[in-house]
């Protein structure tokens, strides 16, 4: 089975309803994606699949064929980290992490949609992306940062 | 030095040390019980016990000092930093690195941080929990990086052929006063052996610290947000493979017998492993492995089916057995006359769900046994997997990889006991992730917990006299050697918060100590939330009947001694940073509460209105006191966290036991709380020693019942459980509910109530003939469902605790009320 995952075509021989989650991360070795519930329910798992959040746990590989799949390992551009990375980054965000990447790939294609979101709309976007640290606070500053640079961006 | 004799060293340094057990129960603690329990009795000894526990001067220090299995200096001048504590979120590497930072003489970024294995680097047999790790750890490591700089200046000046005072350090560097210099990396290029130093280096004063006290970035977090860091669940080695193991469906279920022929027949299987007390799948992908593990047709003896009425009518005062763990004045003798105030609280259990399941990739050779794994303990691991293999501990090296949330579950690693067996039986290395669902139901939970507390006032109108006796299901006792258990008595996780910490001449605190069916243990903060909810929503009940202000009620029970002059500073700081009593929005409200922990003070203001007829948090102010702060924007992260752990507590976690399960299977039935009920957080930082205390776990101490203060002061009405739920929205329940919907959440009544109402465990008669049916108001009826009612409650006319089904939404009740309302 052939996907396109960061930009690259690869073919994938493994059973097709194997959850992306695995394929991803077993099979190709890209390990930032996490893996958290298993029923879609927490987001840690979250990439893009034609520039749509898409929580990996609960999509079969054979769902994805021949789409274009982002995960973390792909958003940095020209060696600088993505706007929504580089503000997690900047506002210390993360405590364990394990949930931040699905938090940050969850913010990058709502911001990609919608880069002058009021805060109400954050917290819609965010609100089903769990934490157990307990990081939402600055999780939103940072989402409200990474949208000020994406607006100066365009 | 090499790697090699870094772990020559230690294994040497091995034999002199104590044991792990020994070592876990304290010298601290120990120490006094050699004095107090020869003259005094076993049960004074107890009450100073808890007094030094209570203290945060319980947690066990003692590591390795040897300067040289800390730090690991590279011939490029790198310094490896040999990290005994484990990187679960809070933020110890960076910590800990400030501090060695400080006394090193080299350059930030010269000092790499690198985990230390059991076989390789200091030896650690506490592991990272308790917020114990900068308290114990603060002096020695900077006596650690002092000593090594002290050496390191020895070898320079001997190679340089010079004296060692004439020798100026910094930056890495080693430099004579003729200007002669040698990086550390040239220094050690040919040091094979480490004389010990003379003298006890000098230590750096507070007033010229560079790294400890100043806000630094993380150290882990570049490589946490590109992805590339490496957790547990995320280990690799070449030709590994992937295990999945069936886990036991009750809480009390044995294995009885396997069916495999289904799963031996799923491509990518290699093989399964069936034993007396373990059944698991090893295959070439995750994905085979587990839908094989699922496809083994397993019989279990389920045990007793043990119902949530029953674990709570377990976990009562007055069952078990009691220790005094305080006892001042007279004690609760004083409280056998008079006007008594006395209340009852309860707490349920609750999941760590942390987001990173446990994990563990084990290689099993015949001459070393290699674990990488997400763990708070690779000691204990350490022990473990050598318990399980049949081999010597000193073959199995266990490195911690970074831990995607640990919360106290992350202690003990039942995935690195998987993945060693089944490593073992294929003979390649075997990783084992465990699923959101052996998550819920077979690692351990924070138990259920009881209070009862009285109190009178004395004619000044403060409290002359005050008890709190508490209940609670093991925390801290599955983990110690059962001699623990008997010469302690109380187990001290369970009564962490419990005791009163206000001045009131005559107190006593006693802890019931009522083991459980299921395994429970630690959990962020041990007892403190939970207790710390009974006691402070108390104190603000007999506040209300003395008729003060809840504030100004502490305030005069605070002061007294040294102890809690900090409390009230704390206490005070916290209320001005809220503007309490200021007025505020119409339908807003404001509680307050008090919590101190290992040392740390920490008092939060709630202010919350009501929203849909449910509890919404607007802003927590917090202030607390942890002493010297190593990283403050750490404090201040751990703080806010806490916070919010804390408040999904309040909102939403409870884990329920039905017909000999527990219920939830994910997230779908045990809901965190997400951004979406996330309050404004304001935190006061305040330093009123230049000694670290503990931070990871304090914070989570006053939030319950700040929140359940305030729901009192805006309603008057006073919630004793957690979670928070309160009487519903609308007046008309069963108008509001569908009685066809309400049969089918009815299924899950069955059990207890029969067939369309026709039973009340205890009683000859059904609910639908019942008086209480026909006399309660929909509202009643809806609390009682949500909030289930005690057994010795006036209203319940069985006698026998009808658990809370708080994980229904409130148009689920509604339905179930309109279905009772509409039985024939």
């Amino acid at each position: 089975m052939k996907i396109t995952i960061n930009g690259e075509a690869i073919n994938l021989d493994i059973d097709p309803e194997t959850p992306l989650v695995w394929a991803i991360r077993d099979h190709l070795g890209l390990t930032g994606t996490k893996f958290g519930c298993g029923g879609g329910y927490c987001g840690a798992c979250t990439v893009h699949v034609e520039g749509k959040a898409t929580r990996s746990c609960i999509t079969p590989l054979e769902t994805v064929a021949d789409k274009a799949i982002t995960t973390i390992e792909g958003m940095p551009q020209n060696g600088e980290l993505h706007p929504v990375q580089a503000a997690f980054l900047e506002h210390q965000v993360p405590q364990c992490s394990w949930c931040m990447v699905g938090q940050m790939m969850t913010a990058a294609a709502f911001l990609a949609e919608n880069n002058t979101p009021t805060e109400a709309e954050i917290v819609n976007a965010m609100g089903s992306n769990y934490c157990r640290c307990g990081c939402y606070v600055r999780i939103k500053a940072a989402v409200t940062a990474a949208a000020e640079t994406m607006q100066e961006a365009n | 030095m090499t790697s090699d004799e870094i772990t020559n060293t230690k294994r040497k340094r091995r034999f002199w040390r104590p044991t792990r057990r020994q070592f876990l129960i304290g010298a601290g603690a120990t120490g006094v019980v050699a004095a107090g329990g020869l003259y005094f009795g076993i049960p004074f000894a107890r009450l100073q016990i808890a007094e030094v526990l209570d203290s945060g001067a319980g947690a066990p220090g003692g590591v390795d000092a040897d300067p040289p299995l800390w730090f690991e200096i590279q011939p490029n001048n790198d310094i490896l930093f040999h990290m005994t504590k484990v990187e679960m979120g809070q933020g110890i590497h960076t910590a800990l690195k400030q501090i060695a930072a400080e006394e090193l003489g080299a350059e930030w970024d010269q000092i790499k941080v690198v985990s230390a294995g059991t076989l390789r680097g200091p030896n650690d047999g506490f592991g990272t929990g308790g917020s114990s790790s900068v308290p114990t750890m603060y002096g020695p490591i900077r006596e650690a990086a002092a000593a090594m700089r002290e050496m390191l200046r020895l070898k320079a000046a001997e190679k340089l052929g010079v004296a060692a005072a004439d020798i100026s350090i910094a930056n890495g560097i080693a430099t004579a006063s003729a200007g002669d210099n040698l990086t550390y990396g040239e220094i050690v290029a040919d040091v094979t052996e480490w004389a010990e130093l003379e003298e006890t280096p000098v230590l750096k004063p507070q007033t010229e610290f560079e790294f400890i006290g100043k806000t630094r970035p993380r150290i882990d977090f570049e490589s946490k947000l590109t992805g590339e860091a490496v957790y547990g669940f995320d280990a690799r080695m070449d030709g590994m493979l992937y295990g999945a193991v069936v886990r036991p469906t009750h809480i009390e279920a044995t294995f009885v017998s396997a069916d495999i022929s289904a799963a031996q027949d799923i491509d990518g299987v290699v093989d399964i492993l069936v034993t007396d007390d373990f059944v698991g799948v090893v295959a070439e992908s995750r994905y085979a492995a587990q839908k094989a593990r699922d496809a083994i047709d397993v019989t279990w003896d389920t045990g007793k089916l043990w119902q949530q009425a029953e674990l709570e009518a377990l976990v009562s005062v007055g069952n078990g057995r009691a220790t005094a763990i305080q006892r001042e004045g007279s004690g609760a003798k004083a409280l056998q006359s008079g006007k008594l105030i006395s209340a009852d609280y309860r707490s349920p259990m609750a999941a760590h769900a942390h987001l990173e399941p446990q994990s563990a990739l084990v290689e099993v050779t015949p001459d070393l046994v290699t674990v990488h794994a997400s763990t708070q303990s690779p000691s204990l691991v350490q022990g473990e997997v050598a318990e399980a293999l049949g081999v010597e501990e000193d073959i199995v090296d266990v490195k911690a990889l970074y831990l995607g949330g640990g919360f106290g579950r992350k202690l003990n690693n039942g995935s690195a006991v998987d993945a060693a067996r089944l490593s073992a039986h294929v003979g390649r290395p075997v990783h084992v992730g465990w699923d959101r669902t052996e998550e819920f139901r077979n690692g351990y939970v924070r138990p259920l917990t009881h209070s009862k507390l009285t109190a009178k006032l004395g004619a000044d109108g403060l409290i002359e006299s005050m008890s709190h006796e508490q209940a609670s299901g093991d925390v801290a006792f599955p983990f110690f050697p059962a001699i623990a258990a008997s010469f302690l008595g109380a187990d001290f996780g369970a009564w962490r918060g419990g005791r009163i910490q206000y001045d009131v001449p005559n107190r006593e605190t006693v802890a019931w100590r009522t083991p459980m069916p299921l395994k429970t243990g630690w959990w962020r903060g041990l007892g403190l939330m939970c207790n710390t909810f009974a006691v402070e929503c108390f104190i603000d009940e007999v506040a209300q009947v003395a008729g003060m202000d809840p504030l100004e009620f502490r305030l005069k029970h605070l002061g007294a001694d040294e102890k809690t002059a900090q409390l009230k500073m704390v206490l005070q700081a916290a209320a001005e940073a809220a503007d309490w009593g200021a007025p505020l929005p119409e339908g807003h409200a404001q509680g307050i509460a008090l919590s101190t922990d290992v040392g740390t003070p920490c008092a939060q203001v709630a202010e919350i209105s009501m929203e849909n007829g449910r509890i919404r948090v607007h802003k927590v102010t917090a202030a607390i006191d942890p002493g010297l702060m190593i990283n403050p924007d750490g404090v201040l992260a751990q703080t806010q966290g806490s916070i919010i752990m804390g408040l999904s507590s309040v909102f939403n976690e409870e884990l329920i036991v039905k017909d000999g399960m527990i219920t939830a299977e994910n997230f779908n039935n045990y809901p965190l709380i997400t951004m979406k009920e996330t309050p404004e957080i304001d935190v006061v930082l305040l330093e009123s020693t230049g000694i670290p205390k503990g931070m990871g776990e304090p914070p989570i101490g006053p939030i319950a019942a700040a929140v359940g203060n305030a729901y009192f002061a805006l309603t008057g009405e006073r919630l004793r459980r957690l979670p928070l739920r309160p009487t519903p929205p609308v007046a008309d329940v069963a108008a509001a509910g569908d009685p066809t919907r309400g049969e089918e959440v009815y299924n899950q009544c069955i059990a207890c109530h029969g067939d369309q109402g026709s039973q009340i465990p205890g009683l000859d008669y059904g609910l639908n003939d019942s008086e209480w049916l026909a006399k309660s108001s929909d509202t009643d009826i809806f609390d009682v469902i949500r909030n289930g009612r005690a057994g010795d409650h006036p209203d319940n006319i069985s006698g026998i605790n009808m658990p809370g089904f708080g994980q229904l939404s409130d148009q689920e009740i509604y339905d179930v009320v309109a279905y009772l309302r509409a039985l024939p």
